[in-house]
């Protein structure tokens, strides 16, 4: 049995919208990515997890134990960084996060010194004029200081510079060696790759893939948009026997799945005057593969 | 039971809007203290015969030339109602609801506290800051007409007077703090949370206001609050005291509960 057990979980919001029959397991010590499009039901997942929402059907558990039940008991220890971080304006970071100290009666004050430096985080601001990126600073360590073994992260990167979401990798993967079990939603793969083991994609409510993220990565499809000298040579190019999704004047745009090194030897006989790969949402990315066979 | 982190944490946030609130008692108090006149009976007297209608409207009937009477008419018929039950208001909506709307509950939740915990907290923050108020009243009261007129004031009555209106405010506070629990819109929290007490209070207005709205005074909880009846000593008035102060408990009570089981969207 895994650490966080969700079974059949539903919400039915009306309109299509909400949470139905979601089942995965968690293991002990895994990095689990949760992905989804806005919308997809993510948070609506992780609020019935934290015990906000009671489950209209369907269990889930963390620890072994209920999570709408239990849910006092199973915040001793466990990290949460919600999706939107909404604090005590009139409080400092600093204030806050003693605050959080004390009101989770722990004994001293855990990590907070050491993960401000790790963040570069100054905590002497006032929490309301802090930017979106050190309140989700604040966020972070509130989330880690008193070292939970498991970890409920809702879009944990959102307003860090890449700098910074680094660092937050960095300690994920060490959370990750010592045995913590964490969950993760994005909305971005990109995100997710560099740290989890398994991930999970919702699409309007529903479960549509469940996948080593290796499986996951040879699945994805992606998009580059070559920039050729004219007309001409984008119709030739676009003949080369590449899966070709649109041509217009001198662009064509290419789709590549597993197969890069074909598109780079085609471009190497062609004068390319420029590549760019378009922002793909994670429908784009994904959803034509598990789109078809699972809806 | 108690988060006493979230305690102090309250009521820090609280001493503020408990000073602007005693700021304003004080300066009725003071004032309308200063018009008794126990010779000639008060200017205030004058009015009250002049336009009866009116002043009984806001409950400035007298009903002796005794200074605690004096001031159960003209300080415990308005100002002491209304000056608590806004407090009432405003305290209940930023403790519980304002926290939903927002969202910033989430991290109160995201501990291990309970949800009955932070509720209930939340409720002794809101209860002392009115408890503090109508002791400060109470304490004013007294003092200020121990130097203005020396052994005037019938003492025992007039804390009587006081427990009253702190059992009919704990009352409003009640309705205000479960409309804060039911509902996450901080617009309808506020909304049916101040519109309820202020109706109340509405109605007991008309029913003051003359014999045909007599009989409207059973449609509102403030005829429960029968201060005339503390003053000249009634066991009915008192009973209509024990009565509010059950009712609070009561409300307070389904508050927390519907707190800790309820959907929250944060």
């Amino acid at each position: 049995m895994g650490v966080c057990e969700i079974q059949g979980l539903t919400r039915d919001y009306g309109k299509g919208r909400g949470i139905f029959d979601l089942s995965f397991s968690i293991n002990q010590g895994e990095v689990f990515g949760f992905l989804g499009p806005n919308g997809a039901g993510k948070t609506t997942t992780i609020r019935h997890l934290m015990g906000f929402l009671k489950p209209e059907k369907g269990y889930c558990t963390i620890g072994g134990k209920d999570c709408w039940r239990d849910r006092a008991e199973i915040q001793k220890n466990l990290g949460y960084i919600p999706g939107e971080m909404v604090f005590f304006d009139d409080m400092t970071g600093a204030e806050f996060l003693s605050f959080m100290a004390k009101y989770r009666r722990m004994k001293s004050d855990g990590r907070i010194k050491e993960l401000l430096e790790r963040f570069e985080l100054d905590p002497r601001v006032k929490l309301k004029k802090m930017s979106k990126g050190m309140r989700q600073k604040v966020g972070i360590v509130a989330a880690f200081m008193h070292d939970p073994d498991v970890l409920i992260l809702d879009e944990p990167t959102s307003g860090l510079d890449p700098l910074m979401q680094n660092r937050f990798v960095e300690l994920i993967l060490e959370e990750k060696a010592r045995g913590k079990t964490i969950l993760m939603s994005s909305h971005m793969f990109e995100e997710v790759e560099r740290t989890c083991s398994r991930v999970a994609i919702i699409k309007n409510g529903r479960l549509v893939a469940l996948d080593d993220v290796e499986t996951l990565k040879a699945a994805q499809v992606k998009k580059y948009i070559i920039t050729l000298e004219d007309e001409n040579a984008a119709a030739s190019f676009a003949g080369e026997g590449l899966q070709v999704h649109e041509i217009s004047h001198n662009q064509v745009t290419v789709i590549v799945q597993n197969n890069l090194k074909e598109l780079i030897s085609v471009m190497n006989r062609y004068p390319v005057k420029n590549i760019i790969t378009p922002n793909q949402s994670l429908e784009d990315i994904f959803m034509h593969y598990y789109g078809e066979d699972k809806s | 039971m108690i988060n006493w982190t979230l305690y102090k944490r309250g009521i820090k946030g609280s001493w503020k809007m408990i000073l602007i609130f005693a700021a304003v008692i004080t300066m009725y108090f003071t004032v309308i203290i200063s018009m008794f006149d126990p010779a000639l009976g008060s200017v205030l007297d004058e009015f009250a015969k002049a336009m009866p209608e009116l002043m009984a409207i806001v409950g400035m009937t007298p009903a002796s030339a005794e200074l605690v009477s004096f001031m159960e008419a003209y300080l415990y018929g308005f100002i002491m109602l209304v000056f608590p039950m806004v407090f009432c208001i405003l305290s209940a909506h930023k403790l519980i609801s304002r926290h939903v709307d927002r969202g910033s509950m989430t991290y109160l939740l995201s501990a291990p506290v309970r949800r009955e915990t932070v509720a209930f907290t939340q409720m002794k923050v809101m209860v002392t800051g009115l408890f503090m108020l109508v002791l400060y009243a109470t304490l004013l009261g007294i003092v200020d007409c121990e130097i203005s007129f020396p052994s005037e004031l019938d003492t025992g009555k007039f804390i009587l007077l006081n427990v009253g209106v702190f059992c009919l405010q704990l009352f409003v506070g009640g309705i205000c703090f479960l409309c804060s629990c039911i509902f996450d819109d901080s617009k309808y929290a506020v909304g049916v949370g101040a519109g309820i007490p202020a109706l109340e209070f509405i109605i007991q207005m008309m029913a003051n206001a003359g014999e045909k709205l007599e009989g409207a005074k059973y449609a509102t909880f403030f005829t429960l609050f029968d201060s005339d009846g503390i003053i000249a000593g009634e066991t009915g008035a008192i009973w209509g005291i024990v009565a509010l102060f059950v009712g609070a408990i009561v409300l307070f009570a389904v508050a927390i509960a519907v707190f800790s089981k309820k959907d929250l969207h944060i």
